[in-house]
């Protein structure tokens, strides 16, 4: 039987769950005997396969029109789809915006920084995708696996990943909900 | 006793109790939120809810009395689905993202009750409304985002506290919590007591200094006396890596409700003065570094030269026993000096020893407070020192209660009682004479001439005495303004009437170690005299400015402290020491409650305690320290203090 494929990608987050994942560090030569590490951030191929993957990896919160394209991409492409750490779960540290509205952080983070000066200005170039109120990835598309965590160790993401290669669904316990 | 069973489990609980109660009983547990065993059931999370047969619907566990024949269910798939539909819905609401608050991994409720129901996404998006943050208080802050409405913090300062400071504002899911009537915190009544901060079940009321210091399981929890009074509450001190990060009070303490006050939670976190790193002694005017060798052999050089009156030494009442007897020891038999002193003018300690020569064990514990009905607090302000029993007292506003207060300075003990009675001033025997004529004679032309007379509001003061030949359980609290030497015939004739009525009696105490220096010999508030060599051992403690006179003027001045302070600026000699959490030893509570303080931190080297110091000292003077205050202690209690 071939190996069962792997993808991730990285949404509205700060590649800290992706430097979890790094965390196992030599049980990722485990993993590789166990599935085919396929498309992500930090690999040369950067889409998930056209003809799908068994398991795709989503980290970080819907923001913007690009992160729901992304999310819904994977969603298609993949046949289990995993929410990797809080920003995916819940919507995390980018949804904080969500209590203020998307103006209002633009117009801080753009304008009003100490660091800004005068000539600050909030990008509006029609090729940038629009923003949006920051939702969980779960809103967006069906999510099968929850793996929340700021990060999830690196514990939690080996287990919910070789227990995937091999056929099993993860179960939800102290190792896998440690939301931090 | 009513017979019930839950999960099939038959079980017998005492009249009164709750479904909750019986649970607990059998064995089961069902996760709460809002419910604490100190304060009155209030059922605003239904987390606890269970099924009961014949009910139409799931039942608070906690609000709803057991009752005979009941059969309680708490874990079948209806209570399970609701409870993870009750913590979708309490997440939906507020700002309960646990990435970005200080409490979490144990340190917050709402958490881990979703880990334990095994909720690991939400299924409600959340309202994303916000909320008013204050963050106008010195010791804490409130952020109304992190609430869940259970009002444990509401419960805790009216029903624990008695101070009526927080509150709700609004209805439904937009009510806040505010203080008074919606001022910020910081302006408000507040008395910092931090009580809230600590019952709080999530972040919604969190601690300035400890915030984002660790998590529990990261601090070291030492239990240890507070030093702020001489009430002896415990005080559990967390430490991580040798550093104070912050002081819980021990909630499961039967002992005065387990709280703290201002001083006693935040005292030690705001200390400010220099510590002292190593002998110092004074060469052409400036302090200068000196070994502990040839200090210690300075010192000793100075004492032999000297004997009785030319050499006075006084010490802290912040010390443990093995300090205080040391030191008084030490000085009395090895250099025949008359009697060591302690610093203050708190006579309290040395009034109940005089007044137990007359009336025997007169005194009670400080329990006596718990079910009183009635309280007369002379020459104590209890919103200032002993704070803890003046909550015991405050919370009592709730309940039918008469207060009679003669205090020295104008406080808010009573500011809530109906029936009261409160004096500013010292005319502790006019309303003494007025509570005996009213005993004896009710509402009399001569009673009324005393109120007239002390300018008492009529009205309030006969709706007290009225009351008076009513008061079951009344307790006579005693502060330092009244317990002095020279009124003593005005306290006898006070204990006397109180031991006719039969009210219980409490003397408070002073410093922390007080009464044990007292009782040891050790004289109160002593006059300070200028003489050749003088020894101040302060600790970490503050002296008076008569003290200060006297160090100045005597010849050879050592100063024994933590701290630098215009007593070291006076000192010839300057030994470091010490400080309370570094320290361990016995330490006796104002009502004879004899209590082991443990070490909370490590000193750093070079630091040595003034009870290592008086070993090192009579060693060089050949000369052994008395320890026997074990057996000294515990005839002199039982003789003053009843069981």
């Amino acid at each position: 039987m071939a190996k069962p494929k792997v993808a991730s990608d990285w949404l509205a987050g700060c590649a800290g769950c992706h430097m979890s994942f790094l965390d196992m560090d030599e049980r990722i030569i485990e993993l590789t005997k166990l599935v085919d590490l396929r498309a992500t951030p930090i690999t040369d191929l950067k889409e998930p396969d056209e003809d799908g993957v068994t398991v795709g990896i989503l980290e970080g919160g819907i923001s913007n029109s690009y992160n729901e394209e992304v999310a819904i991409r994977m969603r298609e492409r993949s046949k289990i789809l995993i929410a990797l750490g809080d920003c995916a779960v819940f919507g995390g540290v980018p949804a904080m915006r969500n209590f203020v509205g998307a103006d209002e952080a633009l117009k801080r983070a753009y304008i009003e920084s100490e660091s800004t000066d005068e000539s600050g200005k909030i990008p509006d170039d029609p090729e940038l995708s629009t923003t949006q109120h920051v939702r969980p990835v779960s809103d967006v598309v069906k999510v099968d696996v929850f793996l929340p965590g700021c990060a999830p160790s690196a514990d939690a993401i080996f287990y919910v990943l070789s227990e995937l290669a091999q056929g099993r669904m993860p179960e939800t316990n102290q190792l896998t909900n440690d939301w931090h | 006793m009513i017979n019930l069973t839950v999960n099939e489990k038959p079980i017998e609980l005492p009249d009164g109790g709750t479904v909750l109660d019986a649970i607990h009983l059998a064995g089961f547990n069902v996760p709460t939120l809002c419910h604490h065993p100190k304060l009155t059931p209030y059922g605003s999370c239904r987390l606890c809810l269970v099924e009961i047969e014949g009910a139409k619907t799931l039942m608070p566990s906690c609000t709803v009395p057991a009752a005979e024949g009941m059969k309680v269910h708490t874990d079948t798939e209806k209570t399970k689905s609701a409870r993870t539909f009750i913590l979708s819905m309490l997440f939906s609401e507020r700002n309960h993202f646990c990435m970005y608050c200080q409490a979490t991994d144990g340190d917050c409720d709402l958490q881990t009750a979703a880990y334990d129901e095994g909720i690991n996404h939400w299924t409600i998006t959340p309202a994303y409304k916000p909320f008013y943050v204050d963050t106008s208080h010195p010791d804490f802050i409130l952020d109304n985002n992190r609430c869940i409405l259970c009002r444990r913090c509401v419960r805790t300062c009216s029903e624990l506290v008695g101070n009526n400071t927080l509150g709700l504002e609004h209805r439904g899911s937009a009510s806040i919590l505010i203080a008074d009537n919606g001022i910020p915190l910081g302006e408000s009544s507040c008395i910092s007591c931090g009580n809230c901060v600590e019952i709080c079940p999530t972040g919604a009321l969190y601690d300035r200094r400890s915030m984002y210091q660790g998590r529990e399981t990261d601090l070291t929890r030492t239990e240890t006396v507070c030093m702020d009074c001489s009430l002896g509450c415990t005080r559990v001190v967390k430490t991580r890596d040798n550093r104070l990060v912050r002081i819980d009070s021990k909630f499961d303490d039967l002992f005065l409700g387990g709280l703290l006050c201002e001083k006693g939670r935040y005292a030690p976190l705001k200390e400010a003065r220099q510590r002292i790193e190593k002998p110092l002694i004074r060469r052409n005017g400036e302090l200068q570094p000196i070994a502990w060798d040839s200090a210690l052999a300075c010192i000793a050089t100075q004492l032999k030269a000297y004997g009785g009156d030319e050499i006075s030494a006084y010490i802290s009442g912040r010390l443990p026993m093995d300090t205080l007897q040391g030191f008084k020891s030490f000085f009395e038999d090895g250099f025949n000096i008359d009697r060591v002193g302690l610093f203050g003018h708190d006579e309290s300690a040395a009034v109940s020893i005089e007044l137990a020569k007359e009336f025997g064990a007169f005194e009670s514990t400080l329990d006596a407070l718990e079910d009183a009905d009635a309280a007369v607090v002379l020459g104590a302000d209890l919103t200032k020192d002993h704070q803890v029993a003046g909550f015991m007292i405050k919370r009592k506003s709730r309940e039918h209660f008469s207060l009679v207060e003669v205090s020295r300075d104008e406080n808010k003990l009573g500011q809530n009682f109906i029936k009261r009675l409160i004096r500013v001033g010292d005319d502790y025997d006019e309303i003494i004479d007025l509570l005996i004529c009213y005993k004896a004679n009710g509402a009399c032309r001569e009673a009324e001439q005393i109120i007239q007379a002390q300018g008492l509001t009529a009205h309030r003061a006969n709706l007290l005495l009225d009351n008076l030949a009513d008061w079951q359980k009344p307790v006579f609290i005693i502060g330092k303004d009244y317990a002095k030497l020279s009124n003593l015939e005005s306290l006898r004739k006070t204990i006397r009437f109180a031991m006719e009525i039969g009210a219980k009696v409490i003397i408070l105490k002073g410093d922390t170690n007080s009464f044990a220096a007292s009782l040891l010999g050790i004289e109160l508030n002593p006059e300070y005299k200028a003489t050749k060599v003088a020894v101040y051992a302060m600790a970490d403690g503050h002296a008076c400015g008569h003290a200060l006179e006297a160090l100045k003027k005597s010849e050879f001045k050592i100063v024994h402290s933590a701290y630098f302070n215009e007593f070291t600026d006076a000192a010839d000699l300057v030994l470091p020491c010490k400080t309370w959490a570094e320290i361990e030893g016995y330490y006796l509570s104002t009502d004879g409650r004899l209590q082991f303080q443990n070490k909370a931190l490590a000193a750093a080297e070079g630091q040595h305690s003034i009870y290592d110091v008086l070993n090192f000292m009579a060693e060089r003077t050949g000369f052994s320290l008395k320890q026997d205050w074990q057996t000294v202690l515990a005839q002199k209690v039982s003789a003053i203090i009843k069981a």
